[in-house]
């Protein structure tokens, strides 16, 4: 379970590329295809844009894994460079941006429908072609704001909000430390949000980082006797005793105030604003939101379910008096209910982040979900799938994929339900 | 009263309550699940069918999905009856089970109409679009009741 939390801070870096690039590359293909007048290329570059969107929808919830992996849920320090206002900022960006992409991908899945609808052999065009193109360039627009934002978030000359347990604090601001007192004095003198040079050893070597200041503890401004001091959000050790300046490789005699621990943003710090928390707040704080929006889940789940049910059996073999072509009208209802499903997720996991983000459960369900996207494709771009008129028994090759949607979508739903039972969610 | 605090605290409910075995509140949940997907599901094809929105999906056909809805049905009556007989004092008593057992004693009639006068010996569309609002209106209501029941009168969620 560990495993999963360490490692998904990794496996966002990696699918953070797929969006950017995978969405940068099918823009450039679908402006090519507008030029050649090509309708092979819009058609490549309106399955990228649908394959980009799937893929972001896993992309996305890995952001809050790899949140919860560097500002170390349960852990009482964050790793140096790590600042917790530039996650927000990225998050808050990411989710605009991956709003937008959701919306193309619709509409790029809209244009290849109407296209097989009409016939194969019409070339690609309607009215959701220019919507597709307006779209995606403000998504890419977006996307790269977000993944540039992301790129601040650890970057090692920046160091960020780099204090650890263990660093002992020698200067502020280049004026030297001596007591918690002075210390105090000098940050309560300046604001929260603002960044300070601290002057600190660490594992026996002098450096500086800069570190953000947040909104002093109660206590804190008690002691300093004002009602909006900043400070460095650490717990210190004083005095230093040799003791420990031994043990944590400094000179005899050196001078400092230890960092003891390094407090986690509390529910009014600079981690817990933006749009994105905002909206979470609101799933959790308001008493019909999180009722409304399971129901809406449900009714999406059974609408979705009508696309599963009868389009896989046709080619599985029932009512085989009835073309492909005529069950195939009924996609835009499964993927309609999709979205419903989509848009009531996400707003379950601003909720409450955490309880998915631990739960191994919901990275199968994001799996299942992003095989479901891939399986939809066959039944819309594979002649053989389209060709099977009335009477006619489906290829094997479609009814391996009709059986792998069944098996998908019941997995999605069995990940879904079990949430709250394998894992710890409700 | 009596009858339901016995039917409560049979071994049977007892561990579908309490046994926190992923077969037993977990396992018939999700197959509850599952039932409502495919019978709400193929029936809402029909629906859609009646009032237009499919125009190259032939009705007739469809009726062969019929046995697949009514055993669903069956599966989340039998099912349902579990849930209910694990937490029946509790349930029994929320006005929300009312409400959702109206609407699927309701969306059953219709679905009977539905399949005598539109996939009868003689076809007619009277009212058939009438009943397939009907229809969407009654299970829409159904598992509103129902997803609701998790979070209105308390009881095993």
């Amino acid at each position: 379970m560990l495993q999963i939390l360490e490692n998904s801070a990794h496996v966002h870096l990696l699918l953070n590329h797929v969006p950017t690039v995978g969405f940068g590359i099918g823009l450039l293909i679908f402006l090519a295809g507008l030029v050649a007048k090509s309708d092979v290329l819009k058609r490549t570059s309106l399955v990228i844009f649908f394959l980009v969107a799937v893929v972001a929808i896993a992309t996305y919830v890995s952001g809050n894994a790899a949140e919860a992996v560097l500002t170390g849920t349960g852990r009482a320090d964050f790793p140096p460079g790590v600042s917790p206002a530039a996650i927000r900022v990225h998050e808050d960006a990411a989710l605009l941006a991956f709003a937008l992409m959701e919306v193309t991908g619709f509409f790029a899945w809209l244009a290849l429908w109407q296209w097989r609808r009409v016939s194969a052999a019409t070339p690609l065009a309607g009215w959701n072609l220019p919507i597709v193109l307006v779209l995606s360039l403000v998504t890419f627009g977006l996307m790269a704001r977000a993944a540039e934002l992301g790129g601040h978030i650890t970057h090692p000359e920046i160091r960020v909000g780099g204090l650890r347990q263990g660093d002992v604090i020698q200067s502020f601001n280049g004026q030297p430390v001596t007591s918690e007192d002075g210390l105090r004095a000098m940050t309560a003198a300046a604001a929260a949000g603002s960044m300070a040079n601290v002057g600190i050893v660490r594992d026996g070597k002098p450096e500086t980082v800069a570190v953000e200041l947040v909104d002093a503890a109660a206590a804190e401004k008690r002691a300093a006797r004002t009602t909006d001091a900043a400070s460095l959000g650490v717990r210190l050790i004083e005095p230093l005793t040799q003791e420990l300046a031994a043990q944590y490789g400094l000179k005899p005699g050196a001078e400092g105030l230890m960092v003891a621990q390094v407090h986690e943003q509390g529910p009014q710090g600079p981690a817990d604003t933006g749009t994105a928390r905002a909206i979470g707040l609101w799933v959790t704080s308001v008493t019909w939101v999180w009722p409304t929006a399971e129901t809406l889940h449900f009714v999406g789940l059974c609408m979705l379910f009508t696309v599963v049910v009868i389009v896989d059996l046709r080619m599985l073999g029932m009512i085989r008096s009835v073309p492909y072509s005529a069950v195939y009208q009924l996609l835009p209802i499964g993927m309609l209910g999709f979205g419903l499903n989509l848009i009531t997720g996400i707003l379950f996991f601003l909720g409450v982040p955490a309880q998915y983000v631990k739960n191994p459960v919901f990275y199968w369900k994001m799996v299942f979900v992003v095989l479901g996207g891939v399986n939809i494709l066959y039944f819309m771009l594979v002649d053989e799938a389209w060709s099977v008129g009335a009477g006619e028994d489906a290829p094997f090759a479609a009814k391996v994929a009709a059986a792998s949607a069944i098996f998908i979508w019941a997995a999605v739903l069995f990940c879904g339900h079990m949430l709250p039972f394998i894992g710890n969610s409700f | 009263m009596e009858i339901l605090r016995a039917l409560e605290s049979s071994g049977f409910s007892i561990w579908v309550r309490e046994s926190g075995s992923l077969w037993s509140f977990p396992g018939i949940l999700l197959v509850h699940t599952y039932g409502m997907g495919i019978m709400v599901g193929l029936i809402l094809a029909v629906d859609l069918s009646i009032l237009g929105l499919v125009p190259a999906l032939p009705l007739a056909p469809l009726q062969k999905f019929f046995p697949i809805v009514w055993t669903a049905f069956w599966l989340n009556a039998i099912t349902g009856t579990i849930l209910l007989a694990a937490d029946a004092t509790t349930k029994l008593r929320n006005p929300d089970f009312g409400v959702k057992m109206a609407f699927i004693v309701l969306a059953v009639i219709n679905q009977r109409m539905i399949q005598k006068r539109l996939f009868g010996d003689t076809p007619s569309t009277t009212n058939g679009k009438a009943l397939a609002w009907a229809s969407i209106a009654c299970w829409l209501g159904a598992i509103t009741a129902g997803r609701l029941l998790a979070y209105v009168g308390g009881g095993v969620k």
